[in-house]
């Protein structure tokens, strides 16, 4: 049985193999690059140094240094938004044609009646085939988290959606989702290429609700204020990685006086009675926003929530293939 | 309650198998005695592949039971390994060489002779080192009897072996069919629309008709029991020995009849002939109401018919 799942798998291990050095040939030397920048302007130095309070002053610490370094790396970091679909491929290429293919090629009734039960045929393959979409996701896991650290560490950007979705634990979590859901689709269908569309659909779907809906309220938001006119400090710390969900103007009554989820008010003592004007006396900013510290735990939630949809997928593929369908 | 010594190899009572609303199989009483090589025949539709997919568990039952060697067929490892099958255009892994498919074999099964297989196919002249994609239809439907044959079964499920076969190869296909039963002593029911093959192969007939089954029985009995009566143009009514008229033709002057009877036929104005295979089975396909086979849970003797009025 072993033999034969690396027998059909091979393939697809030797391609999920030049994937990863295709990959590391990216991340790699700009891995390096960022690095050497991060030494070069002194961020390295600067930052553990750095001020970690609540509030700063305006362009004190590290934050022109940070400026800096983003304003050279930030575009990288998007561009490794593509890397944000890796993850997929597990599910389109390994777990869609698992079941499917060989129901395409009728070939489950040769497999299926020789000496081992479907059940087992179907744990043993599940096993091995997500046993290997573990190991590669963990390896792009840990090549990505290398990669990132710098822009982590100059941004405070890496609890951010996106930043957030493209490492650590969490991506083997997708991965696996992904593989999954395209064994279970892919047995329902029985056919490769909408089993494979399907897949991918709903894997989006199911990631952009987790991301929007569901991660912000993991646990319940943390609260700050900080005045609308600053004195010494004045606004939040960016470097200290929280993660802001929304700001906004509050009247000195509680009112909030901004639209929309991203404006702060910041006047200097020179330009107090704009602000005064504008907003009242007594205005104050308001800061909703999961804390730093709470990086690794949220990690850790969406990591077994997409584990556990995983198995409820696996489970019910399994079924299929016992039950229903041949 | 201890269940009854039975020498039927499959035996399947008022089995029946839908599709969302219909019925592929229904009410399908039969018993498929040890040691037989039985033909499965009935037009695209009558339910063969599903009487074989029930019988090697990749289907389960609507409704009705089926017995394979005394048990209940589907996530029974024991049973399958003591079941060869050969699905319907002997699906094989393309990209596999034939040495791959029988380590598949091997690995899959307890008991797979590859020495065996790997014989048989050597002596058919088939590469083992080629992939399978590349081999003829008839060699790959070699294969996949080969790799049948190695788990040692003691029964063996052929759905329509030789349907995509060309003349030569289908010959040959029976030749190594029939030259394995005599070595390993195996119960074979195979699916066929090609009925001149399997006259030459098989001695035990199951005809399934419109989801159910029409004629059952040992070809011996069935042959002796059919015959073409000709005479001059008469009723077909009232023939003494004559229990009921399969199939009547009529010219002006003359009649044509395929009965079965139930003595011998002493009308001095008939002329009494035997019947093929092929004209049996397919005078009771033209006629789904016509039908013939033991009364119903009882397990046919091997060489009595018992003829249901």
């Amino acid at each position: 049985m072993t033999w034969l799942v690396w027998r059909q798998h091979r393939q697809q291990a030797l391609a999920a193999v030049v994937a990863l050095l295709a990959v590391a040939l990216l991340l790699v030397p700009t891995g390096r690059q960022m690095r050497a920048a991060f030494d070069d302007l002194g961020l390295r130095s600067c930052l553990p140094g750095a001020d970690h309070s609540e509030l700063v002053a305006p362009d004190g610490g590290c934050a022109s240094l940070s400026e800096q370094f983003s304003g050279r790396f930030l575009g990288l970091g998007t561009a490794s938004l593509l890397l944000l679909f890796l993850p997929v491929l597990a599910g389109l290429f390994w777990g869609a044609p698992l079941v499917a293919r060989e129901v395409e090629h009728g070939t489950q009734r040769l497999v299926w009646t020789q000496g081992v039960t479907r059940l087992r045929w179907a744990t043993v393959k599940l096993a091995l085939v997500g046993g290997g979409v573990v190991l590669v996701a963990a390896t792009y896991a840990l090549l990505v988290g290398w990669w990132i650290a710098p822009l982590n560490d100059a941004t405070g950007y890496r609890f951010t959606w996106l930043f957030f979705d493209q490492q650590g634990p969490v991506l083997v979590g997708y991965a696996l989702f992904a593989f999954g859901l395209g064994v279970l689709v892919g047995t329902l269908t029985g056919k490769v290429l909408p089993a494979m569309a399907i897949t991918l659909g709903g894997f989006l779907a199911t990631r952009v609700a987790v991301a929007l809906l569901l991660r912000p309220r993991f646990l319940p938001y943390q609260r700050r204020t900080y005045p609308t006119i600053g004195g010494s400090p004045a606004e939040p710390n960016q470097l200290a990685g929280d993660w802001v969900i929304s700001r906004a103007v509050y009247s000195a009554q509680g009112v909030k006086l901004t639209p929309g989820s991203g404006s702060q008010a910041l006047c200097d003592q020179t330009s107090a009675a704009q602000c005064v004007a504008k907003y009242g006396a007594g205005a104050y900013n308001q800061e909703l926003f999961q804390p730093a510290d709470r990086f690794w735990l949220f990690q850790g939630i969406e990591t077994a929530l997409f584990v556990a949809l995983t198995v409820v997928l696996l489970v019910l593929a399994v079924h299929m293939v016992r039950r229903r369908i041949a | 309650m201890s269940a009854p010594a039975t020498p039927a190899v499959l035996e399947a009572t008022r089995l029946g198998k839908r599709y969302r609303r219909t019925w592929a199989l229904r009410d399908c009483t039969l018993a498929l005695p040890r040691g037989r090589i039985a033909a499965l025949v009935g037009p695209n539709g009558a339910g063969k592949t599903t009487l074989l997919h029930l019988a090697v568990g990749l289907l389960a039952p609507t409704a009705g039971t089926i017995r394979v060697l005394g048990r209940a067929p589907g996530g029974d490892p024991d049973l399958l390994a003591r079941v060869g099958f050969v699905a319907q255009d002997a699906p094989l892994y393309g990209d596999f060489t034939g040495a791959e498919l029988l380590r598949l074999g091997a690995g899959l099964n307890r008991r797979f002779d590859q020495a065996l297989a790997r014989d048989r196919l050597g002596r058919l002249g088939i590469p083992l080192d080629r992939r399978v994609d590349r081999l003829s239809g008839g060699q790959r439907a070699q294969v996949a009897l080969a790799m049948a044959l190695a788990k040692r079964p003691e029964l063996l499920l052929l759905d329509e072996p030789v349907a995509s076969l060309d003349p030569l190869a289908r010959r040959e296909f029976l030749q190594v069919l029939m030259g394995s039963v005599a070595e390993q002593g195996l119960t074979v029911l195979l699916s066929s629309h090609l009925l001149a093959d399997l006259e030459r192969v098989c001695d035990y007939l199951v005809v399934l008709q419109a989801a159910r089954v029409q004629v059952l029985g040992p070809v011996d009995d069935l042959l002796d029991r059919h015959k073409l009566l000709v005479g001059p143009r008469r009723n077909p009514a009232g023939i003494a020995g004559v229990a009921a008229v399969v199939r009547a033709t009529h010219t002006a002057r003359q009649s044509t009849l395929l009965v079965r009877t139930d003595g011998p036929v002493r009308d001095p104005a008939l002329t009494v002939g035997g019947v093929t295979l092929e004209d049996l089975v397919l005078a009771y396909l033209a006629d789904p109401s016509a039908g013939t086979r033991p009364g119903p849970a009882a397990a046919p003797a091997p060489n009595r018919l018992e003829v249901q009025a």
